[in-house]
């Protein structure tokens, strides 16, 4: 999912990254209005497991590999603001320190790890718990938020890398690769989604969104 | 909380066997490598790096211990960030 230097053409570099920063602006905002001791405790807790576990790829027989991202989760746990800043952080420090991620594409991986596949998460979970109801519905809702995030977070960076080359076809390759293999990978994140939001629950220690 | 750190400190022991030792069994390809091939795109993260942690490793080491220290560094840089962050923003 980490776009690396040299994939993306300058409108889509500048273009990326002046979203990005704005947005962050304004989710800083929110995110400020919103923490407590408690939560900013927690959200640099869930910041350190996200890197954790990003470094964990699960590949699959046949060349494919995945890992988690997290976006779906961050905002299920502390909504979307703060989300997108715990992304942001993870993803700075993935590209800063370990190159992981280039520093040309830094605003579009944020962008569709920290912005993306937050709100999809988000807007999924809560759209689900609407239609059902209790314990199900915060289980449903966060495997499908999770599962979601991903695909739509994969689509949005095959559309990044497929309008940006020369080659004027390039999405009609891109977009459908990334988003089919998001979509059958990204069930492993909507499960551990789900699963670590189900025992968040359980144990009463968290309130979700 | 403290159960929290636990799973980070065992992901990260665990890591090697899924970044470095299964990923060079079946060959490692994200979805994105995989579309950027048909492309043609190049990918020139080796000609501009800055970092001697370039892809989770450490110069000297074994790409194993390498990933897991690579986790340790980046776990206290994510956590030193985020008590900076968001603990500047609780007023």
């Amino acid at each position: 999912m980490h776009i690396p230097d040299g994939y993306l053409s300058l409108p889509w570099i500048i273009g990326t990254y002046i979203v990005t920063i704005i947005y962050l602006a304004i989710a800083w905002k929110k995110a400020r209005a919103q923490l407590t001791p408690e939560k900013a405790a927690a959200a640099t807790t869930l910041a350190a497991a996200i890197f954790a576990a990003m470094m964990l790829n699960w590949p699959i027989p046949g060349g494919t590999s995945l890992h988690m991202v997290g976006g779906a989760l961050a905002a299920i746990l502390f909504g979307p603001w703060i989300a997108s800043w715990i992304l942001a952080l993870v993803v700075g420090t993935q590209c800063f320190v370990f190159h992981d991620g280039g520093i040309t594409a830094l605003g579009a991986n944020i962008l569709n790890m920290g912005i993306i596949d937050v709100w999809v998460g988000y807007l999924v979970y809560k759209a689900v718990r609407k239609v059902v109801p209790g314990e199900k519905g915060i289980v449903l809702g966060a495997f499908l938020g999770g599962w979601l995030g991903i695909a739509i977070a994969g689509a949005t960076a095959g559309i990044e890398i497929g309008l940006s080359p020369a080659f004027p076809y390039g999405i009609e390759i891109t977009l459908p690769v990334m988003f089919t293999w998001h979509l059958l990978l990204g069930i492993i994140e909507g499960i551990i989604t789900a699963s670590v939001v189900y025992y968040l629950v359980k144990k009463g220690k968290w309130v979700v969104a | 909380m403290r159960k929290a750190w636990y799973a980070i400190a065992f992901m990260i022991i665990i890591s090697p066997l899924f970044g470095i030792i299964l990923a060079n069994m079946v060959g490692y390809h994200e979805p994105l490598d995989v579309a950027a091939e048909m492309l043609h795109l190049k990918d020139i993260s080796d000609k501009i790096n800055w970092t001697p942690f370039y892809n989770y490793t450490v110069p000297g080491l074994p790409d194993t211990i390498g990933y897991i220290i690579s986790g340790v560094i980046g776990v206290t840089v994510v956590y030193v960030l985020g008590k900076l962050v968001f603990g500047g923003a609780k007023e």
